[in-house]
């Protein structure tokens, strides 16, 4: 297994082998540990200080359902803060199958111009990874949708892509690092914190990965992972909301709109209710209806990345059945959608679109968005003069370089206090003031404002099972301290976090899971070690951000969602500073 | 008794229920029942199974889940929001800790295994070979 690192300061590269010390890490318990050990945590996360970290799960790459998914990771520049976003490719599942365990690329290309691509493959002869450098100065300032065609006409089908749009060219805060989807779009994005920008800032613009004669993962135990797969798959086809036309399959995670909108926790018009009248119009439902009406069949959702049997990645279609955009997630529909009061799929598709082609975050530049339509600049509703405002963010102009350094920028450049951030993070598609839990977990994570940083498992397993009540401020940050370990270790498992759905309530899944781990690496983790491998991961993110400035006193929900009540159930977070300060305390 | 009104929401492949006021994925109507009426009440004016139906709300407030549907007796008042999803419809605990609840859920959920920390409370099965 292989670690490498490219130095862009002088355009070089080293494949080594994986330190001893890293054997037993994958996904994010590899990147945010790299991170926290080589980065100063006060370097700019612009600067040449600063290292971006890609690392495949523990089994990625392998045939575990679900889990082509790769870790990025880096100093955040939207939070300042240590940064781990998940995103799920072909990409991910070729760096594994590379035997590379982690991607490191250090330094800075000189600042004339110029943009650099890397190209993994595979080096027969000396049975290893090698890099080569290319010039990519040629897809600088382009369109994601025109430079993917171009970058698969030079290297071939056999290949799978990452890297930043214009975004991540400009420094935004809201640059996502993107990679292809199974058509070879660029619609597939380790969206959140502003990773776009860190590659972008080394003068990096794509990394592509020749899958061609790859050995494929290593498996110490194949008796016990086939095992382990086995429960996987059986939890994840037989559970109501990830089997074949289950919730996810047949509606995808917009599904949760009407659910959200009737609980009145589904933000709207920049978090001043809790209620959306035009919610019924963009939901999951709707999705599936109009696609049935505009292709004249029903339309079920496909794999976002290799080898997923949940299968929840969506498709709009326009009126004449040609795609509209892909994929229509439950909060980038909620962020250009109830948030800015625009009812229109129609719209939220061509917002979506142009995000995946500039290389935006949809939910930070939906919750921009709404922070800038309460300033007055355009009216809630106005689907058009949202248009136009990514396209100032794709266009650099100066106005769209103040929206694109993310929703706390542009709300401190209007003057903005109703601005819904945590650490600097734009808020995603559930309301604090509603639903107090994950409010919790907004709060206290370590990315910031983060609806992936807390999934639900089991009480026994988190050790908190009739010691706690559920229903008390206490019970809930005790909870969400479980579940944001537990949701570390699946993120460095390398499964998708949508297997936690079945797991939690299959318990064998869960076995499942750690039987695959302990049959790559040969170790012998039970159920009970995931909440401490995953604290050992959250523990050296909290120590990253601590020295970097961010400590409890950042662990906070605005101040306006403690003055104002939200609509329709007129309730503020009051859940205390006490409360939240216990989560890490305790942790 | 006097008459109530309630606002009913029925979403999904429950809007067929909304004879007449289905707008593709949804249907919403005014259901008038008796003073006193419960949800299951509704249910049978809707002439809807109770089966059918999965996440409900009552005013923002859960009020059922896939295989537990304490609040069949729970009584409407005048001006009341009823909301029913279809069974292919998720709510995660993780994001919905801490929301409201009626009491005969809340109380469901804590006599419940696992004090109701779980996504779905029915039995699941597979639909493939």
């Amino acid at each position: 297994m292989w670690l490498i690192r490219v130095n862009m300061t002088d355009l070089t590269s080293s494949v080594g082998p994986l330190p001893d010390a890293y054997q037993h890490l994958g996904g994010r318990g590899m990147t945010s540990t790299i991170v926290a050990k080589e980065v100063p945590p006060l370097c700019h996360p612009l600067g040449p200080n600063n290292k971006l970290v890609f690392a495949p799960g523990i089994v990625t790459g392998t045939p575990a359902p679900t889990s082509a998914r790769v870790s990025a990771g880096a100093k955040s520049p939207l939070t300042g803060g240590i940064k781990e976003s998940n995103g799920g490719s072909s990409w991910a599942a070729d760096l594994a199958d590379m035997q590379v365990r982690a991607l490191v690329v250090e330094g800075q290309a000189k600042k004339n111009g110029k943009f650099w691509g890397l190209h993994l493959l595979w080096d027969a002869a000396a049975s290893q990874p090698k890099v080569e450098f290319f010039d990519a100065s040629e897809h600088a300032g382009k369109d994601l949708f025109e430079v993917f065609p171009k970058v698969y006409a030079k290297f071939g089908d056999k290949i799978s892509i990452s890297g930043c749009g214009v975004s991540g060219e400009y420094g935004y805060g809201n640059a996502g690092i993107v990679y292809n989807d199974p058509a070879k779009g660029p619609t597939r994005y380790s969206g959140r914190g502003g990773l776009g920008s860190v590659m972008g800032s080394k003068g990096l613009k794509l990394i592509v990965l020749s899958r061609e004669g790859t050995p494929g993962v290593p498996i110490t135990d194949e008796a016990l992972f086939d095992q382990g797969r086995k429960k996987m798959i059986d939890a994840l086809r037989t559970h109501d909301i990830t089997k074949p036309k289950g919730a996810l399959n047949t509606y995808g995670t917009a599904v949760l709109i009407n659910i959200m909108n009737e609980a009145g926790g589904l933000p709207t018009r920049n978090f001043s209710s809790g209620r959306f009248e035009g919610a019924a119009k963009t939901a999951g439902e709707a999705i599936f209806e109009g696609n049935k009406q505009r292709l004249g069949k029903e339309l079920y959702n496909h794999a976002c990345s290799p080898g997923c049997i949940i299968q929840c990645s969506n498709t709009w279609h326009n009126p004449d059945g040609t795609e509209a955009a892909s994929c229509v997630e439950y909060e980038s529909d909620w962020a250009l959608g109830a948030n800015c009061g625009i009812d229109s799929l129609d719209d939220i598709a061509t917002m979506v679109k142009l995000c995946n082609g500039y290389g935006l975050d949809t939910i930070e530049t939906g919750a921009t968005i709404g922070v800038i339509m309460e300033a007055g600049v355009i009216p809630f509703g106005d689907s058009q003069g949202a248009i136009n405002l990514i396209h100032e963010m794709g266009k650099g102009t100066p106005l769209g370089r103040i929206l694109g350094g993310g929703t706390g920028f542009a709300g401190k450049a209007y003057g903005m206090t109703r601005v819904p951030a945590v650490k600097g993070q734009g808020m995603p598609a559930y309301e604090p003031r509603a639903v107090k839990g994950i409010g919790i977990t907004y709060a206290t994570s370590t990315m910031g404002a983060d609806h992936t940083a807390g999934y639900t498992i089991a009480p026994e397993i988190l050790g908190v099972s009739g010691k706690q009540d559920p229903l008390t401020p206490e019970g809930k940050a005790a909870l969400s301290r479980g579940f944001q370990a537990a949701t570390a270790f699946i993120d460095t498992s390398g499964h998708c976090l949508f297997i936690a759905f079945a797991v939690l309530d299959i318990a064998s899944g869960m076995e499942g899971m750690v039987e695959e781990c302990n049959g790559v690496l040969g170790t012998q983790w039970t159920t009970a070690d995931i909440g401490r491998v995953g604290a050992e991961v959250l523990k050296a993110e909290r120590a990253f951000n601590e020295a970097a400035g961010l400590g409890k006193e950042t662990d906070r929900i605005p101040e306006f969602m403690r003055t104002e009540p939200l609509p329709p159930h007129n309730q503020v977070f009051d859940v205390s500073d006490e409360a939240l300060d216990s989560v890490y305390a305790e942790l | 008794m006097s008459e109530i009104v309630v606002d009913v929401w029925l979403y999904g492949g429950l809007s067929k229920y909304g004879r007449g006021a289905e707008q593709g994925s949804f249907a919403n109507l005014e259901a008038r029942l008796r003073g006193g009426s419960t949800i299951g009440d509704l249910l049978a004016h809707l002439q809807m199974p109770s089966r059918e139906r999965g996440i409900t709300f009552i005013n923002s407030q859960l009020s059922a889940m896939p295989g537990l549907q304490p609040d069949m007796d729970h009584i409407l008042s005048d001006g009341d929001r009823a909301a029913f999803f279809h069974l292919n419809s998720m709510w995660p605990f993780q994001y919905r800790l801490g929301a409201a609840m009626i009491r005969e859920l809340a109380e469901a959920m804590q006599a419940g295994k696992d004090e109701g920390l779980h996504h779905s409370y029915g039995e699941h099965e597979s639909t493939t070979e």
